[in-house]
């Protein structure tokens, strides 16, 4: 086995068996202790074992990482964040300290576990000495691993502290105190000022934490995570490492924090909203009425992925949950939905139906230059600050547009912050707006029928009603979908609608009469398919380019809800009158027999009786 | 033994022996036996059955009870005295009145725990494999599906050189197109899969692959979920029309790679 140890133990602490004092030997032997560790860092395995790692690797994990580990595989120009380029040596999620390789522990970790809400979920399926070996082939991508100056021991994760709440406002001051807030924003929704700004070390764009939502912690979700999270730093990335800057307990308060910051470990994904029935209008003027009478309606998380069934894909959408709920009275119904979103982008254009041009699909990268002129011709945006002949050129070497800007990454001319906004530069804002839309078919099936319109804007027999809003109006406008490309706006009923933007969530709610003509009613006890579409304008979305659920329901609670108390006592009312009459009836059967004026069949049936 | 429960069948089995052991009496019997029926009918099979139709079934089970305790006049007596016993004789005083609030409390909690039954979006069967076409249409080309094959499979024996070369071409459209939803590993596990109702197919499965055919696979890759009938209920799935973004030949190509990635062959032509 090549072993590169490291010989210099033996030289720093001398044998216990020199030193006096029992002390000194403690020290000596936890000293030894400690270093253990760093000695079997260098491991580079066998040549056996980096073979049999390499076919591991090339069946499955090269289509992304690259056959050579340079992450330059198949599908690395259609996801977000890119698959992990080997030959760098810098991993993001380790136990060791900033910019140091990570310990194989920490790689069995990313690949076992996986890394989740990317395009790496786990790897179950591999046994692990397959697990082992893979990690032998790919620290032979990186001379880093062969250096013993890059390993670092793994940090101490102390036990959490109690999450008081001291705790947790000490907590919160170091998070304001170290900065935390101007990335990952006030209360952690990853809209801190910096966010849209981020890039990784290799000039990509880094889509930033949402520490409200603990399950999308690639690092882990527990405690212990957070903590080396913060404290290792993500090397490559512009999340830092507090290792230097706090003190532990500090860290430990922090940790309290941020976890109180979350919405659970599990996203606690639902199939059904219920809507609930109230006596109040609705008003969608009145903020504070209107969040009273949502106050006591369910609400239910849904996962959203990207659209990538019809042209104008989205491979990395940028919200990947909504929560949803509904409130009725006699006449209207309203729902609300919220999500994250790092940036409210309320200056640009959206739609359902705007037109995506292919190329935009990988990563806006690779679009021939006729691509983007004919783009710039028919949208009038995009590249229409440039004019018809010097798109090409900017679409070539200059992937979002921009232009001469050669330092501008994403262009955008001098709109720094807009790393994706082409076209619009000094407008400061996105060329793209969120914007937000619920589906309905426009007719119920028969009961007990499962048909319904094709999940993507329906299709030519089933159509779909869309609630949609633009957050650059926030208006709702409705459109009848009769397939994705054939999405069109219909005045067949008045949706209004009420927006806001509050610390990275949009609240949105919506507010139509329940009965409808030309599309969906809802009657009491009704279950209706629903379907949402999030559009992040800061991620380009807009018609297909979205991100969107399947088909779940909303069930209209009745309006007249039947206590339980009365039909519950009935049932043991009854129950019990029907015990003390059989106790009545077999006791007088008794006392009659026993003054010798019966037969015991006659009290035998007597007794049976009740019990059929 | 599939299907069921099995520790339960066992526990029930080892009541029964229990109360053989100690010969149990025919009330005994008829309220073990009522019990376990309820249990069986509950919680005896992985896939539960409709509460309406455990209802019935256990209708008929009581009735059927109630018939054979009824069924002689020895019988009858053997049922009911003690029961009589329980409630004339004074030394039982105490299990009597336990009996006597218990009942009406287990009456009271099963009307609450009915009327408190969460909610559920309704929910739908759907075929997974519904009968395809005889013949469809794939870029203007007409297949019989009864005889169409994969062009390229006969590779495999006249030229593994350019066999490799079309699964290495399957394996780019695969990753450039097939893992978001099929998963990294073809577990059908992707990373948009928790969001999807139908779920991806999982291709490590030996349930799906090897019992289809290649013109099988070739029809729903190329037409997708709007090419199924509606028995496959085609508005729920995500599985797109890969004619729309692909040609004949990564299809065929990436048909290949599916197989040939799990290790599985697709099921002969002319085999039903
Ligand atoms: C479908 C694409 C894909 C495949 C296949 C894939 N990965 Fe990854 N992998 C990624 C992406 C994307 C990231 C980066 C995620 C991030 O930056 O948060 C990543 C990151 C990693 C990391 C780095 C974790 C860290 O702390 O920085 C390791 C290690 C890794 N992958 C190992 C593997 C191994 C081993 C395989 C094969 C068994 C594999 N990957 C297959 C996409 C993939
Ligand atoms: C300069 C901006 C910046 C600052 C300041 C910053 N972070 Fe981050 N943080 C990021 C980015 C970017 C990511 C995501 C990195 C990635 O995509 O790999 C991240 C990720 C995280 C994660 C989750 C990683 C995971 O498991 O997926 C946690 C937890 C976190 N940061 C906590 C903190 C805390 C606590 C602070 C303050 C002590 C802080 N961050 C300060 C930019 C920052
Ligand atoms: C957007 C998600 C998505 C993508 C991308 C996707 N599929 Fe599917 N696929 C599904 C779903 C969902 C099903 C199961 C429902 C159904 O049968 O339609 C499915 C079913 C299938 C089936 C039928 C399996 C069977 O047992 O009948 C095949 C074959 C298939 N996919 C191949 C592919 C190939 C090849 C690709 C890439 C070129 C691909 N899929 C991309 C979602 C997807």
């Amino acid at each position: 086995m090549a072993r590169h140890g490291i010989s210099i133990t033996a030289a720093h602490h001398p044998p216990a068996a020199c030193s006096a004092a029992p002390r000194a030997v403690a020290a000596a032997v936890a000293a030894l202790l400690a270093t253990a560790p760093l000695m079997a860092q260098v491991d580079l395995g066998t040549e056996e074992q980096r073979a049999a790692g390499k076919v591991v690797y090339d069946k499955y994990c090269g289509q992304c990482h690259g056959d050579d580990g340079d992450g330059n595989g198949y599908a690395t120009l259609r996801v977000k964040p890119k698959p992990r380029d080997f030959t760098t040596g810098k991993y993001k999620f380790r136990t060791t300290p900033n910019g140091m390789l990570p310990t194989d522990d920490d790689l069995r970790r990313a690949i076992e576990v996986g890394l989740p809400y990317t395009s790496m979920p786990g790897w179950p399926n591999l046994t692990s000495a397959e697990i082992d070996n893979v990690i032998y082939y790919i620290k032979s991508f990186s001379p880093d691993f062969e250096n013993p100056d890059r390993y670092g021991e793994p940090i101490d994760i102390p036990p959490p502290l109690e999450s008081t709440e001291e705790s947790i406002s000490r907590g919160r001051v170091v998070y304001e105190e170290q900065g935390c807030a101007s990335c990952h924003g006030e209360v952690g929704r990853g809209d801190g000022p910096s966010a849209p700004t981020l890039v990784n070390d290799k000039g990509d764009p880094i889509k930033i934490a949402d520490l409200t939502q603990r399950w999308t912690y690639r690092g882990g979700p527990t405690k212990e995570d957070i903590y080396r999270t913060f404290s290792t730093g993500l090397n490559g990335t512009p999340m830092p490492s507090y290792a230097d800057s706090l003190e532990v307990e500090d860290r430990q308060h922090l940790v309290n924090y941020v976890y109180s910051l979350g919405d659970g470990d599990d996203p606690g994904y639902g199939t059904l909203i219920t809507a609930v029935h109230a006596e109040e209008p609705i008003d969608l003027q009145n903020g504070d009425a209107l969040d009273a009478l949502f106050a006591d309606a369910p609400m239910t998380r849904f996962p959203l992925v990207g659209q990538i069934s019809e042209p104008g894909r989205n491979f990395y959408p940028s919200v990947t949950s909504i929560e949803a709920q509904a409130v009725y009275n006699r006449d209207e119904i309203a729902f609300r939905v919220r999500w994250n979103d790092l940036r409210a982008d309320t200056t640009g254009r959206n739609g359902p139906s705007m037109d995506v041009p292919m190329w935009d699909e990988d990563n806006g990268i690779g679009g021939d230059a006729e691509d983007g002129a004919e783009d710039a011709a028919d949208s009038g945006d995009f590249f229409g600050d440039f004019g018809g002949e010097e798109a090409p050129a900017a679409a070539e070497d200059d992937f979002f547009g921009g232009g001469d800007t050669g330092d501008d990454f994403f262009g955008g001319g001098d709109d720094g912050d807009d790393f994706f906004g082409g076209g619009d530069a000094g407008s400061g804002g996105a060329e793209f707006s969120d914007a937000v839309a619920l589906q309905f078919p426009i007719s119920l099936a028969e009961a007990g029928s499962p048909l319904k319109p094709y999940f993507l804007f329906g299709d030519s027999q089933n159509p779909v009603d869309l609630w949609f809003v633009n957050l650059t109006y926030g208006v709702a406008d409705t459109f009848r979908g009769r397939g994705s490309d054939q999405v069109v706006p219909t005045e067949a009923d008045i949706v209004e609608a009420v927006t806001s933007y509050d610390q990275g969530e949009w609240t949105v709610t919506y507010k139509r009469r329940r009965s409808s003509r030309a599309g969906i009613s809802f009657a009491e006890q009704q279950y209706t398919p629903i379907a949402f579409s999030v559009w992040d304008g800061f991620n380009r979305e807009r018609g297909n380019k979205r991100a969107l659920s399947s088909w779940f329901y909303v069930y209209t609670e009745p309006s007249v809800q039947q206590a339980a108390t009365l039909p519950v006592l009935r049932a043991a009312f009854l129950v019990l009158a029907i015990e003390l009459l059989v106790v009545f009836l077999v006791r007088r059967r008794a006392r009659q027999r026993a003054a010798g004026s019966d037969t015991a069949a006659d009290a035998v049936a007597a007794a049976g009786a009740p019990a059929v | 033994m599939d299907g069921f429960n099995l520790p339960l069948l066992l526990a029930l089995a080892a009541v029964a022996g229990a109360l053989v052991w100690r010969r149990a009496n025919t009330l005994t019997w008829l309220l073990f036996s009522w019990g376990a029926l309820w249990a069986f009918f509950k919680f005896g099979f992985t896939v539960p059955i409709p509460q309406s139709v455990a209802t019935i079934y256990l209708g008929i089970t009581t009735l059927a009870l109630v018939c054979f305790a009824s069924s002689s006049r020895e019988r009858l007596e053997e049922v009911t005295s003690p029961i009589v016993r329980l409630i004339r004789e004074p030394r039982y005083r105490l299990p009597l009145a336990a009996l006597l609030v218990a009942l009406p409390a287990l009456a009271a909690y099963n009307v609450h725990a009915d009327m408190n039954v969460p909610l559920e979006a309704p929910g739908f069967g759907r075929e997974v494999h519904p009968a395809p076409p005889t013949e469809i249409t794939v870029h203007g080309e007409t297949l019989d599906m009864a005889t169409a094959d994969n062009p390229y499979i006969h590779l495999h024996e006249d030229d593994p050189a350019a066999y490799e070369e079309h699964l290495e071409n399957g394996r780019r459209v695969y990753y450039e197109n097939c893992f978001w939803c099929h998963g990294d590993g073809m577990g059908g596990d992707g990373m948009f899969a928790h969001g999807l109702n139908p779920a991806p197919s999982n291709f490590n499965d030996g349930g799906t692959l090897p019992i289809l055919q290649a013109s099988f696979v070739h029809w729903r890759i190329a037409l997708g979920a709007p090419g199924l009938p509606a028995g496959g209920t085609p508005w729920d799935s995500a599985m797109p029309a890969w004619e729309k973004f692909l040609t004949t030949e990564e299809m065929w190509d990436v048909n290949l790679f599916i197989y040939d990635f799990n290790g599985f062959e697709p099921r002969a032509l002319g085999q039903h």
